[in-house]
């Protein structure tokens, strides 16, 4: 027992340390959103501000629209390949790898001036074209968490398992493939979402108003109002992030673990 | 029928779908949507960048774009760029790396799952939002400032600022520390349990196994985290937009202000070159970090 807790210690110390680093600036940010300067109080009246601003809902929608449809183009997008990879594909990882760690290295900035030039003109005057963008940019975090999960499963043999038994190619793909990477994808999905509602750069660049340049607005003319404004989305994000991760439950009987 | 030892590196010998050409073709099919989908919305844009960079008002070839990228006051703030991004790697890729360590190797399956999702969101802040954060908590009027006083440190009486070269590296350990996390903990996953074991039949401390094996065996996979984190860094243009309000000068941030002020074709132009200028900085620190993973797979599962 006395081993055990010595083992843990590093660990809880670590965590408490990160619990610390994350939550002293949100905290922080949170309690200056309470604050009533002219009441000299706390409360919610900067809450109430910005949830009354006539833009409010109108941008939320357009976030919240523009994130799903990335999380959409990216799952038709990565599925296919990161299931093909991982069923005998693995000679072209190497490159896959590359190619979708590029948008991670190569300048947001730079990526942004060339959009303005050599994208086709539908694209130019309809604000889809940021879902679009805002996929891009995700699919380094998107690929990865893909790919390290359905690593950890043994696809292969599933799926021959099934085919063994007669399964045809449109039954593995529904009844076995889809249900056994649902929680990876579910992850994977969530990362591209948590991007998107934040992405700043390409957003203002292509100047295009979403929830975040609205935000940025909104904060010269009224400073707490606008803390208050990034408390709620850096919170709310998290809460999405409790309740999806509450239905994501680790598919553990399908994980052959390394130790057996 | 196959037993169950099988995994996909010991496939060589039986390939499930017949030849070579049927193999490309299969290839080509499952890797065509990522491939037209990059092509499309990254590289044909970044290409396009390169090419009109070459380009003067005229339409025609010339190197004129280049020539003030490499005079003040634009090599200064490529210094200030290089700098905050090797600075912020280095100071974030330390505990990243140690906090990645500790919860690979000792923590749960559950608790890896929820901290890789929490780094992923975290990775991901930036901007106006984070940057309040941070004047919330350590400006002058911030929670942490007056807890600080309260014990007896007066962190601004002693020349302490966010809005400097210092403040601003603090900022960008909120996203890069968890993004350090993420690419480093695969690494750390990747080290294969057989070796402990065989360190520890042969009679190997754990200390000694992680001195002799384990630390030389991730060290070229922290060096290519910290290259990804430099990057990233070097790149990041929101947060240092709403830190730093032209009180220091960021290459991301002159291309902005070239694009954000009244349209003047040479301004454009120049932006572009700048632009080239970073994707060559980038790539640069790409192909050692290519030529570390080459050698990281031969172990690496």
């Amino acid at each position: 027992m006395k081993g055990l807790k010595s083992r843990q210690l590093p660990l809880t110390i670590g965590l408490i340390l990160a619990t610390i680093f994350v939550v002293l600036p949100l905290g922080s940010a949170a309690e200056f959103s309470l604050r009533e300067p002219l009441k000299n109080t706390h409360g919610f009246d900067n809450y109430v501000w910005f949830f009354e601003a006539p833009d409010f809902a109108k941008y939320l929608g357009i976030s919240f629209g523009l994130a799903l449809a990335s999380a959409l183009i990216l799952l038709v997008i990565l599925v296919p390949t990161v299931v093909w990879l991982n069923l005998g594909g693995s000679k072209f990882r190497g490159l896959v790898e590359f190619i979708s760690l590029l948008p991670l290295v190569i300048p947001v900035v730079a990526l942004a001036i060339g959009a303005q030039t050599a994208l086709p003109d539908f694209a130019q005057t309809n604000e889809v074209i940021l879902a679009f963008m805002y996929a891009v940019l995700a699919v380094p975090y998107a690929y990865r968490t893909m790919d390290t999960g359905l690593r950890s499963i043994p696809l292969q043999t599933i799926v021959e398992a099934a085919r063994g038994l007669g399964a045809d190619w449109l039954a593995v793909l529904f009844k076995v493939i889809i249900p056994v990477i649902r929680s990876t994808v579910l992850s994977a999905l969530f990362m591209t979402l948590a991007l998107s509602l934040g992405e700043f750069t390409i957003t203002s660049l292509l100047h295009w108003d979403t929830f975040t340049t609205w935000v940025t607005t909104m904060s010269q003319s009224n400073i707490l109002g606008a803390i208050a404004l990034s408390v709620f989305s850096l919170v709310s994000v998290f809460v999405l992030l409790l309740v999806i991760s509450v239905f994501i439950k680790p598919t553990k009987s399908l994980i052959i673990s390394e130790e057996n | 029928m196959t037993t169950p030892e099988v995994t996909n590196l010991d496939r060589k010998g039986a390939p499930i779908w017949g030849t070579l050409i049927g193999q490309l073709l299969k290839a080509l099919l499952a890797l065509a949507p990522l491939l037209v989908f990059m092509s499309i919305f990254f590289f044909a844009p970044l290409t396009a960048v390169v090419l009109d960079s070459f380009q003067g008002n005229d339409g025609n070839f010339t190197w004129a774009n280049y020539a003030d990228v490499f005079k003040e006051p634009i090599i200064t703030a490529m210094r200030t760029s290089l700098a905050l991004a090797l600075v912020s790697a280095i100071v974030s890729a330390i505990p990243g790396a140690v906090l990645a360590f500790l919860i690979e190797s000792r923590g749960s399956d559950r608790l890896r799952q929820v901290v890789a999702s929490i780094s992923g969101v975290l990775a991901n802040t930036g901007g106006v939002p984070l940057a309040f954060m941070f004047i919330a908590s350590l400006g002058a009027e911030g929670a942490a400032t007056s807890l600080l006083k309260a014990i007896g440190l007066d962190i601004y009486s002693a020349g302490f600022s966010l809005f400097t070269f210092g403040g601003l590296v603090l900022v960008y350990t909120y996203f890069q520390i968890p993004m350090m996390v993420i690419v480093f903990s695969p690494a750390i996953h990747g080290l294969r349990k057989e070796w402990n074991e065989a360190a520890r039949t042969l009679g190997a401390s754990g200390r000694q196994f992680w001195f002799s094996v384990g630390i030389p065996l991730l060290f070229p996979s922290f060096l290519s985290a910290l290259l990804l984190l430099f990057a990233s860094a070097f790149s990041a243009y929101a947060t240092a937009r709403a830190m730093t309000n032209g009180t220091i000068a960021l290459v991301p941030l002159m291309i902005g202000n070239l694009l954000d002020g009244n349209v003047i074709f040479d301004e454009v132009n120049l932006a572009k070159a700048l632009a080239v200028a970073m994707i060559v900085v980038t790539l640069l620190a790409m192909v050692p970090y290519l030529i570390i993973q080459r050698r990281a797979q031969r172990w690496q599962g």
